[in-house]
C-alpha cells in the first residue's frame, strides 16, 4: 500500500510545479489524470516503458499539459505538435509519441497537419481536448463551437456549425477514432488504454469543461454546475456510427469508440512490411 | 515584509486524511483551488466544504462522514488538481 501521503499519479507528474494553472474545476486536468492512468498501466503490464513516453503539445492552455507530466516532452508551436511528434517518431520510432492539445491547435491552425498525419496513418496518438472555445486567448469561437452559442466573438450566437472533428478523421486513414469526456474519466482512460496497445494513428476527441470563459459566456460559471451541464449532454454508445457523432449542444453529444481497425502504419510501410 | 492575514485565514498545507475501517480518503490541501467537483460527484456525500484556507486562499473539502465511503474513487478520478487520493485499506 502507498504510505498514505502521496497521490498515485504523482510519479508521473512534475509536483514541485503544482498546483497547474489551470482554472478552479477546468477539466483538462481531469482528461490529463485519465491519461496519466492508462499509461501507469499499459507501464506496469510491461508493455510500455516510462522512458520512450514523449508528449509533444503546441499552444493553448490544453497544451501546457507538457509542462506538468514526468515524461520527455517538448512545447512546440501553435499547432504545430503534430508535425514535430511526426519528426520525434520517425528519429526514434521506439517512442511513444502523444500530441495533446486544444480542438484551436489541433483542428484550427494545426488542421492540416492532423489531415495528413490521419492520411498517413502515422504512429501517433492525437488527444484533442474539446472545450469549445479558443481558451487561453480569452474564449473566441473555436472550430467546435456549436451552433447558436455565445462565445467572446459571437456575442449574437454563433452562426457557423461546428466542425465534426471525428467525422474528418475518421473519413482518413486513422487506425482509431474515438470521443470521450472529463465527464467520465474512466472511458477516458480506458480509450487511452486501447490507443496505446495499437499501431498507426489513434486519435480521441476529449470533451472537457472551460468554466472560466466558455462557461461564463453561456451563463454557467460554476465549475460543478458545467461539469454536471456537459454531463447531462453527453450519450455513451457502445459502438455509435460515424452518422451520430455531429456535435449538437442541444440533441446531445455522442461518445464512444467510432473506429478500430488495423491498417498498416506509415512505419509499417517504411519498413516495407504491411499486412 | 511581513503581511499580516486576516484572523479567519487559517492556511493549512497538511494532508487531510480520515478513514473508515475500509478506506482512507486523503487530501492534499495545498493542491486544492475548491471547484466543488469532488463534494457534487460523490455518491455517498462523504465530502463537505471545508472552512479551512490553504495557502492560495482556497477552502479546501473535508471527508466529513467517511464512513459512508464506498472506496469509488470517483472523487480521485474527477479532481482537476490530483488532489485527493483513496486507499483501500482492508477487505
Ligand atoms: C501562431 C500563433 N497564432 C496565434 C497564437 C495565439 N493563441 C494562443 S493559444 C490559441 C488558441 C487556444 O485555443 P485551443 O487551441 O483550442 O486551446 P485551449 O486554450 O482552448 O485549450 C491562440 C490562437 C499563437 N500563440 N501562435
Ligand atoms: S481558461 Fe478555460 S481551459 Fe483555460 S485553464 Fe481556465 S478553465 Fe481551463
Ligand atoms: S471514494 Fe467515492 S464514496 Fe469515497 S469519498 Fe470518494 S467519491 Fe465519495
Ligand atoms: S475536486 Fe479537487 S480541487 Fe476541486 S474542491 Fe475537490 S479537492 Fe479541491
Amino acid at each position: 500500500m502507498p504510505s498514505g501521503n502521496s497521490h498515485p499519479l504523482d510519479q508521473y507528474l512534475r509536483t514541485a510545479r503544482l498546483p497547474h494553472i489551470w482554472c478552479p474545476g477546468c477539466g483538462i486536468g481531469i482528461a490529463l489524470g485519465g491519461v496519466i492512468r492508462a499509461i501507469d498501466k499499459r507501464i506496469k503490464e510491461g508493455v510500455l516503458k516510462k522512458e520512450n513516453v514523449v508528449f509533444v503539445t503546441g499552444i493553448g492552455c490544453s497544451a501546457r499539459t507538457s509542462f506538468y507530466v514526468n515524461f520527455d516532452a517538448a512545447h512546440t508551436l501553435h499547432g504545430r505538435a503534430i508535425a514535430f511528434a511526426t519528426g520525434a517518431k520517425l528519429a526514434k520510432p521506439e517512442l511513444e509519441v502523444i500530441v495533446i492539445g486544444g480542438d484551436g491547435d489541433i483542428a484550427g491552425i494545426g488542421g492540416n497537419h492532423l489531415l495528413h498525419a490521419a492520411k498517413r496513418n502515422m504512429d501517433l496518438i492525437v488527444l484533442m481536448i474539446t472545450n469549445f472555445v479558443y481558451a487561453m486567448t480569452g474564449g473566441q469561437v473555436a472550430p467546435t463551437t456549436p451552433l447558436g452559442l455565445y462565445t467572446t466573438t459571437t456575442p449574437h450566437g454563433n452562426p457557423e456549425p461546428p466542425l465534426n472533428v471525428v467525422k474528418v478523421v475518421s473519413s482518413l486513414n486513422a487506425n482509431y477514432v474515438a470521443r470521450a469526456s472529463v465527464t467520465h474519466p474512466l472511458l477516458v482512460e480506458q480509450y487511452m488504454y486501447k490507443a496505446l496497445g495499437m499501431r498507426g494513428f489513434r486519435f480521441i476527441e476529449i470533451l472537457s469543461t472551460c468554466p472560466e470563459v466558455f462557461g461564463r459566456h453561456i451563463g454557467v460559471r460554476d465549475p460543478l454546475t458545467l461539469y454536471n451541464s456537459l454531463r447531462s449532454k453527453v450519450i455513451i454508445k457502445q459502438s455509435p456510427s460515424i452518422d451520430e457523432s455531429d456535435l449538437d449542444w442541444e440533441k446531445g453529444l455522442v461518445i464512444g469508440e467510432y473506429l478500430i481497425r488495423d491498417n498498416p502504419s506509415f512505419l509499417d510501410r517504411i519498413k516495407g512490411g504491411s499486412k | 515584509m511581513v503581511i499580516e492575514l486576516p484572523a479567519h485565514v487559517l492556511t493549512d498545507t497538511r494532508l487531510v486524511s480520515a478513514s473508515s475501517t475500509r478506506f482512507r480518503v486523503n487530501i492534499i490541501t495545498s493542491r486544492c483551488k475548491e471547484c466543488g467537483i469532488c463534494i457534487g460527484i460523490c455518491p455517498t456525500k462523504v465530502l463537505v466544504k471545508g472552512s479551512k484556507h490553504n495557502e492560495y486562499g482556497f477552502r479546501y473539502p473535508t471527508p466529513a462522514n467517511i464512513e459512508k465511503c464506498i472506496g469509488c474513487k470517483l472523487c480521485e478520478y474527477n479532481c482537476p488538481e490530483f488532489a485527493i487520493f483513496v486507499e483501500v485499506l482492508g477487505k
